[in-house]
């Protein structure tokens, strides 16, 4: 994540300190595909975030709603055996509100739609506590921008990820804040929360309302995120590419069993 | 009677015995005012000849007899020398420089590419002819001018790799006297680490590549130094809107040893200093590089050099962020002359390469260090048998130390050390060919390299199965073979001669290759990785046949050549979906295997002499890889995929003063892979894609103007001031095109192109005393 945060970080100094270059939309003439399924499911680990959203690929030139779709069935198995069944409650979300997720298990994801189905597997990791969280003054090219840093313990033992989403009075941050312990390993690490963007409305102000959600995560998903960030957010750096996907049958999306904590701070 | 007759007969057989003895000439070509060597300069006596090597020795063997030799390089008036063969001779012989006069139709600027020579898939530049074409920020800029010939590719904007023949950008062979250059661009490809002072002779080989060069799939870049004028001190300069430089030279001992030293460095940051922003004053951003070299002519058999590059670029951002890279590399060659016909050289040379992130971000602090060093020797032989076989045989041994990745914690930190496993290499080649003349019409040069890449210990190897996942260790200990590949690498070359102006010329040759460049993104980047060769990932391989035609028209003037050529490539590297590079796992599971086609077809028309010289290029090509894993195990278009490439090169002497010069360049879009979908994840976002490299950029095309203008001389001193122009009629050029959530329509989505220059002007003093 570092290695790659730097090269997109030398590119922008360099582009930037160069500052020659010019945005304009342009019309592209993209083939339509068929259309594909896409699962988000999640089993936390507190009552109510549990989770699983279906929903279908649309055309480009479309508008952005969410594109749920209604009628799958929803079940997740845990390694004893014992199934929940999650109910539809608006179209294409699937909850199961009693369901909570215990460190060390395996969860199995089953959906069923029309003749298809799919599946997936994912073991909750052992969660780590944000120790703290606070906004730091980051300067650069000439400006100075409110960074939130959060501070955590990584258990030791490779195959722990993070993922990170940040709130600024109630919008939620584009940016995908994905980390893992390949370098950080047992160590208490320090992250800051540095988003690219230069757009002035995510940046943080003083007296902003902050929220950092905190996930902890499995490896396989971990390279999912790490896969989406790289290759399936709109830009060319690297080779566009679908997130590598931890559900089988054909379907895109992913399958975690993950942790979850909110931590809320007024930036000062 | 019977015996006036017997020693008549006697007489008569000693005379044709005489006549048909047979003599060498040979001798080292030198220009006269400087003394360098010159290359590629050809020998002409009646109907057979020679050219001089890369030192600038020839030998030539021809019957007894008297000849008139017509000695001509490029630049220099040709010279006419009587020679009388009765014995063996060795003359040393110099060439005076031609003047530039506006008349002079005949003096050729640029060297003519031959009619008879068997070697095709060659361009040849001198440091003249590329010092009037428009570049970016005015730097006269090898790697940027040979992208403007047919067959080699820029990689775009901002960009500093280029592709020969559908190759891939690790597939080229970059060469500094023989050090072999692993990353040729300054800030991200805006510069070569070429300085132009310092250059001597640029040769491209994009097929055909003759036996002594190997180690890349798809094209040779020959870069040789100037060994100083050593007869008198000259001092050389330029200052520009980005860099200046400095190159001084002279002897050591008149005619017997000289020194030359060429420094550049730009100086943009200075203007980052005057800010008194502290968030921009603080910020680095330079890059310099420093040639030198020293020969000593030790008697008439033997010569030595010392050569050396050493070049870094740094960035930073403050104190948070930064990065330097850079490569150092040292020859140290000795010519003998064993006999008249037998030359010798002996090359001992060390390459380097390494980058440093370094990271100071409070809580993590960290660096990044990566490297590939290589010692090398490599003894070869030039063997100019007789006057139809001229042979070449040698040895090259390479030794590659390569440390992947190290990340060093500095003070309070919350990183981890890590040190990816360090990785040897012995690679071994032995090569012989032979240029023959086997008639008057037709000249053949075959040969054969042999490539034995040994992977050695200490380390650890993997198996790794089908879904990137390790499945065995194997440990090896310092010293051990973990593997060797074998492979011969024929190289096979033959041009029929019609007429004096006209030939085809046709060759096969198979080159391999044992360094890959793994890169993180579409664009090189100098944080990309070289990797060797492991038990997993197989030697590249490919095999090009081409097919050429060529014509000189107008008396010489004018050069007609077309090229076609079919190349098939083998054990392609490619990557999973979601790979990183920089992991700390084996970085086989990272990596996919294929093939890879290209085929294309060039043509040039070159103009050389006159008022107004230049050319008109033009590459139809297709290049296309199958890997497995990737888009479905189906064909698919390589990114550098571009179908129609066209540049336009001329420069017009207007007067003594000034010299206008002006390019235009023309392809059409790139391969890539653009969405054919969108969904939500998180509320946010995701692109959905299906084939790869489906879709084209937009046709690229950019006018560049140039203006010299040439004081007048003043005793020794000459200067010029060079205007540039790049971009000229500011065309929005497609760097990349993005997608994202549009700002101005909330709740869809947009394709945004990112253009880099437009309308970038520049001014350069140079000078020379």
């Amino acid at each position: 994540m570092i290695m790659h945060k730097s090269i997109s970080f030398l590119a922008i100094l360099l582009l930037g300190m160069l500052a020659v270059s010019c945005e304009k939309v342009i019309h592209v003439d993209l083939n339509d595909a068929e259309k594909r399924l896409v699962i988000e499911g999640v089993v936390g680990n507190q009552a109510g975030t549990s989770k699983v959203l279906v929903s279908q690929t649309k055309s480009f030139y479309d508008g952005n709603q969410f594109a749920g779709i209604s009628g799958a069935t929803v079940s997740v198995t845990d390694e004893d055996g014992m199934v929940t069944t999650f109910t539809e409650t608006d179209a294409g979300m699937y909850e199961a509100p009693s369901l909570v997720g215990e460190t060390g298990k395996t969860y199995s994801l089953l959906v069923q739609l029309g003749e298809q189905t799919y599946t997936a597997v994912s073991t909750m990791q052992q969660q780590a506590m944000m120790d703290t969280i606070y906004v730091q003054d980051d300067n650069l090219f000439g400006e100075t921008r409110k960074v939130v840093q959060v501070q955590f313990t990584d258990p030791p033992g490779r195959g722990n990820g993070y993922r990170f989403v940040q709130y600024v009075n109630g919008r939620k941050d584009k940016e995908v804040f994905i980390y893992s312990d390949e370098l950080i390993d047992g160590n208490t690490a320090t992250i800051s929360l540095r988003y690219d963007d230069d757009d002035d409305n995510t940046a943080i102000h003083s007296g902003d309302t902050i929220v950092i959600d905190m996930f902890c995560i499995e490896d396989r998903v971990y390279k999912y995120w790490f896969s989406l960030q790289q290759s399936a957010r709109g830009n060319n750096w690297s080779t566009p590419a679908n997130p590598v996907t931890n559900i089988t049958g054909g379907a895109l999306g992913y399958f975690s069993a993950q942790t979850f904590e909110r931590k809320t701070m007024v930036a000062p | 009677m019977k015996q006036l007759m017997l020693l008549g007969a006697i007489l008569l057989m000693v005379h044709i015995a005489r006549a048909q003895e047979r003599f060498t000439i040979s001798g080292t070509i030198t220009a006269q005012k400087t003394g360098e060597t010159i290359i590629g300069a050809t020998i002409k006596a009646g109907n057979t000849g020679t050219t001089s090597n890369e030192y600038g020795f020839f030998s030539l063997t021809l019957p007894a007899g008297s000849y008139e030799l017509e000695i001509s390089g490029v630049g220099m008036q040709t010279r006419k020398l009587k020679v009388v063969l009765n014995k063996d001779m060795s003359i040393p012989v110099t060439l005076q420089e031609a003047s530039a006069t506006l008349d002079s139709v005949t003096v050729s600027a640029s060297r003519g590419r031959s009619i008879s020579n068997p070697q095709m898939g060659i361009e040849r530049l001198t440091v003249h002819e590329i010092s009037n074409i428009p570049v970016l920020f005015g730097e006269r800029d090898i790697l940027k001018t040979i992208q403007l010939l047919p067959g080699i590719k820029s990689a775009g904007d901002g960009n500093s790799g280029f592709y020969v023949r559908g190759g891939a950008a690790d597939q080229n062979l970059i060469l500094l006297d023989e050090a072999t250059v692993y990353n040729a661009s300054h800030l991200l490809g805006f510069f070569s680490t070429f300085n132009s002072d310092a250059i001597k002779d640029i040769t491209v080989y994009k097929g055909g590549m003759p036996a002594q060069y190997g180690g890349r799939l798809s094209s040779v870049l020959d870069i040789k130094m100037n060994d100083g004028n050593n007869k008198e001190y000259s001092v050389g300069g330029g200052i520009g809107l980005i860099s200046a430089k400095i190159n001084v030279e002279g002897p050591i001992q008149k005619d017997k040893s000289s020194f030359l030293v060429s420094a550049r460095r730009t100086y943009a940051d200075m203007f980052l200093k005057l800010s008194s922003d502290s968030t921009i004053n603080d910020n680095t951003l330079y890059f310099y590089d420093l040639n030198a070299k020293l020969n000593y002519i030790i008697g008439e058999k033997d010569r030595i050099y010392l050569s050396g590059y050493f070049g870094r670029d740094v960035l930073g951002a403050g104190d948070l962020f930064g990065i330097d890279w850079g490569n150092s590399t040292a020859t140290l060659r000795w010519n003998h002359l064993f006999s008249n016909k037998l030359f010798s050289n002996t090359s001992l040379i060390y390459s380097n390469y390494n980058y440093n992130i370094s990271i100071r971000d409070g809580a993590n602090n960290f660096d990044i260090f990566s490297q590939i060093r290589d010692w090398n020797l490599k003894q070869e032989f030039q063997w100019y048998l007789n006057s139809r076989n001229n042979l070449r045989f040698g040895l090259h041994s390479t030794y590659h130390i390569i440390r992947p990745g190290e990340v060093r914690p500095s003070g309070q930190s919350s990183i981890n050390p890590l040190e990816l496993q360090r990785r040897y290499a012995w690679e071994n080649a032995l090569y012989a060919s032979n240029t023959w003349q086997a008639s008057d019409r037709i000249n053949v040069t075959y040969g054969l390299r042999v490539n034995a890449f040994s992977i050695l210990g200490e380390g650890d190897y993997y198996a790794v199965n089908e879904n990137g996942k390790v499945t065995d260790t194997f440990y090896y200990g310092r010293g051990d073979f973990v593997k060797t590949y074998i492979n011969a690498e024929p190289r096979l070359a033959i041009s029929y001669q019609f007429n004096a102006t006209a030939s085809v010329k046709a060759s096969y040759v198979r080159n391999v290759q044992n360094l890959h460049l793994l890169s993180s993104s579409t664009t090189t980047s100098p944080t990309d990785k070289w990797v060797a060769s492991t038990n997993i990932i197989k030697p590249e391989i490919s095999d090009q046949f081409s097919l050429g035609y060529y014509k000189n028209l107008a008396g010489n003037r004018y050069e007609l050549t077309t090229e076609a050529y079919y190349k098939t490539m083998q054990n392609q590297v490619d990557y999973r979906d979601g790979a990183d590079i920089f992991t700390s796992d084996p970085i086989e599971t990272q990596l996919l295997f294929g093939k890879g086609r290209a085929y294309g077809l060039e043509a040039q028309l070159k103009k050389k002499s006159g008022r107004l010289t230049g050319w008109i290029s033009y590459t139809l090509s297709k290049t296309e890889r199958k890997i497995d894993g990737i888009n479905n195990n189906e064909w698919y278009n390589a990114r550098q995929d571009r179908t129609h490439d066209i540049s336009v090169v001329a420069s017009y002497r207007l007067n003594h003063k000034w010299i206008l010069s002006a390019n235009w360049v023309f392809y059409t879009g790139d391969a890539v892979t653009f969405p054919a979908g969108k969904y939500q994840i998180d509320n946010e976002t995701v692109y959905y894609y299906t084939e790869r490299n489906g879709h084209r950029m937009p046709d690229y095309h950019r006018l560049d103007l140039g203006a010299t203008w040439v004081f007048k001389p003043r005793k020794k001193y000459t200067s010029e001031l060079t205007f540039s122009l790049y971009n000229a009629y500011g065309r929005e050029n497609a760097f990349t095109i993005n997608f994202r959530d549009s700002e101005d329509k909330p709740g869809t989505t947009e394709a945004v192109r990112v253009a880099l220059f437009k309308f970038i002007p520049s001014v350069s003093y140079n000078f020379k005393f």
